[in-house]
């Protein structure tokens, strides 16, 4: 088997590379179908409901086929009258036949107590409905159904005796280690918070501690800890489909920012040029805020200062959009302190997601930051290990990051087999805070 | 409308919101008629989604006919939303409705498939349309089943299912990375090209990556820099022998600055035992793999142990326990191995990750990984690291065993309700911990 399986790898090894080499004249083939053979068209229902006439059935669902035949049906639906006659309620079973073996479920229906039979018929026919989209889900139909709730419920219509608000306490260690070098690090904050369409509230406090130790042999130690913490709070009013108004209070200390302690307030305003309806599809966001700030420092800064008060206005535009072809989002940020302008930040962070074609697809993400408002940095400056360790804050006029993808994939690929021997790839976690 | 408690200050509510609206046209019997809808959504389905990857903002403006808890003990309907890759490169989804409470006897398996070149976009909405198509027959049970509708749309011709590429699927991905400030500046580069085929019977796969990278710190007058560069190549063949077992073959080549290696080749037969039907591995599977392996090697330096190149012959034995649960996930490895060149040298690794819902509100995370060496770092180089290498870890730096941990609890009371996307201000995250398995 092994002599067979490695001509085979060494066949199929040329025919990656010739596929490789092959990559331009690919790209102008038809994409391919999936790799499924063409399943039966509609799911086959037989009705068992004495006495009833089934075209109006017929007629309401016409997503599926009825056959007149259980031997023909891939699933059974029986219809068990109410007892006497204008009391109690319908009882629905659907039964799955064939290759729905075993997906059974039962639902009920009552109807208006003095109905007309012809209005508890139609009531039926409209759960027989519902209770049969679990199957159709099941077959090609799927594609072609569309489900709409036919009215607007407001997401606040719920008994909620806690009016929304919710608490949080959480608390994170991180370790790791090797012979020659330790780290930890911790995390802990509580929040609370009130989300509904009028008001929203998120209040939160943490503190954080990082540890990391090296031993570079012959007795000889590096330590460093760098730790923060703060507390903040934002209030955000709605006033309209486009208009908000709010104000952010936050509380901070830091070492890697120089930072005893730093109290600010900023009332805002935000004005989205779309719909606040629409924000998981576009959203335009314009914010300006005006922040007020009581700052001490650790060390004395390089401007000589221990402690200031500072007054600084922001203003920024975002753009959001997720489309069939991608997703886009521009934020361009600009700030300044009022007792000296030339203290000031512009930032812009851009990202696009693109299928230029079929298989083809772009990505790119950038940040720039002009930065003319470091205040906080010490005059002390940092050791050449804060700096390798990235310990410290360092003056700089300006940071930067970019990065860019391309990818391209053909084939199969709409191919659904799942095929899990020796693993699937390995598992990635994400933990945020 | 009088049987229903605080109807009277939902018809305010819903007044003052018209009032805001604007006063045109709006009756006084689409007044009734909105107080009514809002009732209905009081008795809603309450539903637990429990889904690592998707666009939970997306899905609660898109389904509104339900009413979605933060707890999955409160829930009439656990969705437990597990996933796979798929052999086009896409993912598919298993939508297992569970009902609980008042719904025990209900329950429902639904399936996505994304492919590989869907956008975010393409996938939410497919993902969308089979929830709701699974919720109907919970649906069907709350009175807002009324409110409803079901359109179909039959297609003008069937859709062509052949496949000319007999499951081929190719892949070649660019990236470049570059950040910077004043004193300090890192520019990444990764390429690869993939090729594969996968059906019930056979799994095949070759891959093909290159990266590179540069780092530089500027202090004072002095530059300090780093560079480290890697490739490698890989082949996987396996074919199935039933529903537990499964045999094949690695092949692999690979080149690494921070290992010391400059060229490794290895050819690695293997046999795999799943405890569990493999038919059930989105949720379960207990796999325990071993392999043995023959490569040559040739070394960038002179290591350790004096060699710059020789031919290693190694033996490995893995088991992985992965379960998706009601209560959360839980993934657990280990994984020994030893050189028949010298039995004495041998490692053991160990990883866990276990993200726990124990009780109403609380959560739990463990993750933790830890390795034993025992002079199995065959590629070290003879000599000492620089102050550099070790501070930017730049090599591979002699250790008797290494660990990583990270625990954590998140306990949250309060509203039970998340229906609401409010995205006023950006929405920052809405505090404590999120904790996402792919």
């Amino acid at each position: 088997m092994t002599m067979n399986t490695l001509r085979l790898l060494a066949a199929s090894f040329l025919l990656a590379l010739a596929a490789l080499a092959a990559v331009p004249a690919a790209a102008q083939v038809p994409p391919p179908g999936p790799a499924a053979a063409p399943p039966p068209a509609r799911l086959k229902v037989f009705v068992d409901w004495p006495g009833a006439d089934l075209e109006p059935l017929r007629k309401e669902i016409a997503f599926v086929e009825f056959v007149a035949e259980l031997a023909a049906a891939d699933v059974r639906v029986l219809v068990a009258p109410p007892g006497p006659p204008g009391v109690g309620a319908f009882r629905l079973e659907f039964t799955g036949l064939k290759r729905f073996e075993g997906d059974d479920h039962a639902l009920t229906h009552a109807p208006e107590p003095g109905a007309k039979p012809e209005d508890a018929a139609k009531g039926v026919a409209g759960v027989i409905k519902l209770g049969l989209l679990r199957y159709a889900a099941k077959t090609p139909v799927a594609k072609d159904l569309t489900i709409k709730f036919l009215d607007q419920a407001k997401p606040t219509s719920v008994v909620d005796k806690w009016r929304f608000w919710v608490f949080s306490l959480s608390a994170s260690g991180f370790l790791s280690g090797e012979t020659q070098y330790k780290s930890g690090s911790y995390y802990g904050s509580f929040s609370a918070n009130k989300t509904t369409p009028e008001i929203k509230v998120r209040t939160s406090v943490y503190g954080n501690l990082q540890k990391s130790r090296f031993d570079l042999g012959e007795g000889s130690i590096y330590e460093s800890s760098t730790h923060g913490f703060g507390g903040s709070a934002l209030v955000v009013k709605s006033l309209g489909g486009h208009w908000s108004a709010g104000a952010y209070v936050e509380a901070e200390s830091s070492t890697y920012s120089n930072l005893k302690l730093a109290l600010t307030a900023a009332p805002a305003v935000e004005y989205d040029i779309f719909p606040y309806a629409e924000s998981t599809k576009r959203q335009l966001r314009l914010l300006y805020r005006i922040g007020f700030s009581r700052v001490r420092y650790r060390e004395e800064t390089i401007y000589f200062k221990t402690a200031e008060s500072l007054l600084q206005e922001a203003l920024s535009v975002a753009y959001e959009v997720v489309r069939p072809w991608g997703k886009a989002s521009v934020e361009l940020e600009g700030s300044h302190f009022f007792h000296d302008a030339k203290f000031n930040r512009l930032e812009l962070d851009a990202e696009l997601e693109f299928r230029i074609w079929r298989g083809l697809s772009f990505d790119i993400e950038g940040s720039y930051a002009r930065i003319r408002d470091q205040l906080s940095l010490s005059a002390e400056g940092a050791s050449y290990e804060d700096i390798l360790l990235q310990q410290k804050q360092l003056a700089t006029g300006y940071d930067y990051s970019f990065s860019v993808g391309l990818n391209f994939s053909f084939g199969s690929t709409r191919s659904n087999v799942v095929n899990p021997r020796f693993g699937n790839g390995g598992r990635s976690i994400s933990i945020s805070m | 409308m009088s049987k229903f408690p605080g109807s009277a200050s939902v018809l305010v509510l819903a007044l003052a919101l018209l009032v805001l609206l604007g006063p045109a046209a709006l009756s006084l019997a689409a007044q009734e008629d909105q107080a009514a809808v809002d009732e209905l959504k009081k008795t809603a389905l309450k539903v637990f989604l429990d889904c690592d990857d998707c666009d939970l903002s997306y899905i609660k403006t898109e389904i509104t006919f339900v009413n979605y808890v933060r707890d999955r003990l409160e829930a009439q309907v656990h969705i437990l939303i597990s996933t796979q890759s798929t052999g086009g490169g896409g993912v598919e989804y298993t939508i297992t409705f569970i009902g609980q409470n008042d719904f025990k006897d209900a329950k429902d398996i639904q399936k996505y498939f994304s492919s590989k070149t869907d956008t975010d976009d393409d996938v939410r909405r497919g993902l969308v349309k089979a929830l709701k198509l699974g919720l109907m027959s919970f649906v069907a049970r709350t009175p807002i089943a009324t409110r409803i509708g079901v359109e179909y749309a039959p297609p003008a011709a069937a859709a062509d299912v052949r496949d000319r590429w007999r499951s081929w699927v190719f892949s070649l991905s660019g990236d470049a990375y570059l950040s910077g400030e004043e004193s300090y500046r890192r520019h990444m580069a990764y390429g690869s090209f993939s090729a594969s085929r996968v059906t019930p019977r056979s799994k095949l796969r070759f891959g093909l990556s290159v990266d590179r990278s540069k780092e530089t710190y500027e202090f004072e007058d002095e530059t300090v820099t780093g560079t480290s560069s890697s490739w490698q190549a890989s082949g996987l063949y396996v074919k199935s022998l039933g529903e537990h077992w499964s045999a094949g073959v690695y092949l692999r080549a690979e080149s690494s600055y921070y290992s010391n290696i400059d060229l490794s080749w290895a050819v690695a037969p293997a046999v795999e035992y799943n405890f569990f039907p493999y038919s059930q591995s989105t949720r379960r599977q207990l796999r325990a793999l071993y392999t043995l392996s023959l490569a040559p090697v040739r070394y960038r330096e002179v290591t350790l142990f004096g060699k710059l190149r020789e031919t290693l012959f190694k033996e490995e034995l893995s088991l992985t326990l992965d379960l998706r649960e009601k209560l959360g996930t839980i993934s657990l490895s280990a994984e020994a191995s030893n050189y028949f060149n010298d039995l004495a040298k041998y490692r053991v690794d160990t990883f866990a990750i276990l993200n726990l819902r124990l009780y109403k509100g609380l959560t739990v995370y463990v993750i933790g990984s830890y390795s034993y060496y025992h002079n199995s770092q065959i590629s070290l180089r003879g000599r000492e690291p620089t102050y550099e290498e070790m501070l930017l870890r730049l090599v591979e730096l002699p250790m008797n065993s290494n660990y990583f941990a990270a625990v954590g609890f998140q306990f949250q009371f309060g509203s039970i309700f998340t229906n609401v996307i409010n995205p006023r201000f950006g929405s920052s995250g809405s505090g404590g911990l999120s904790i996402s398995i792919h």
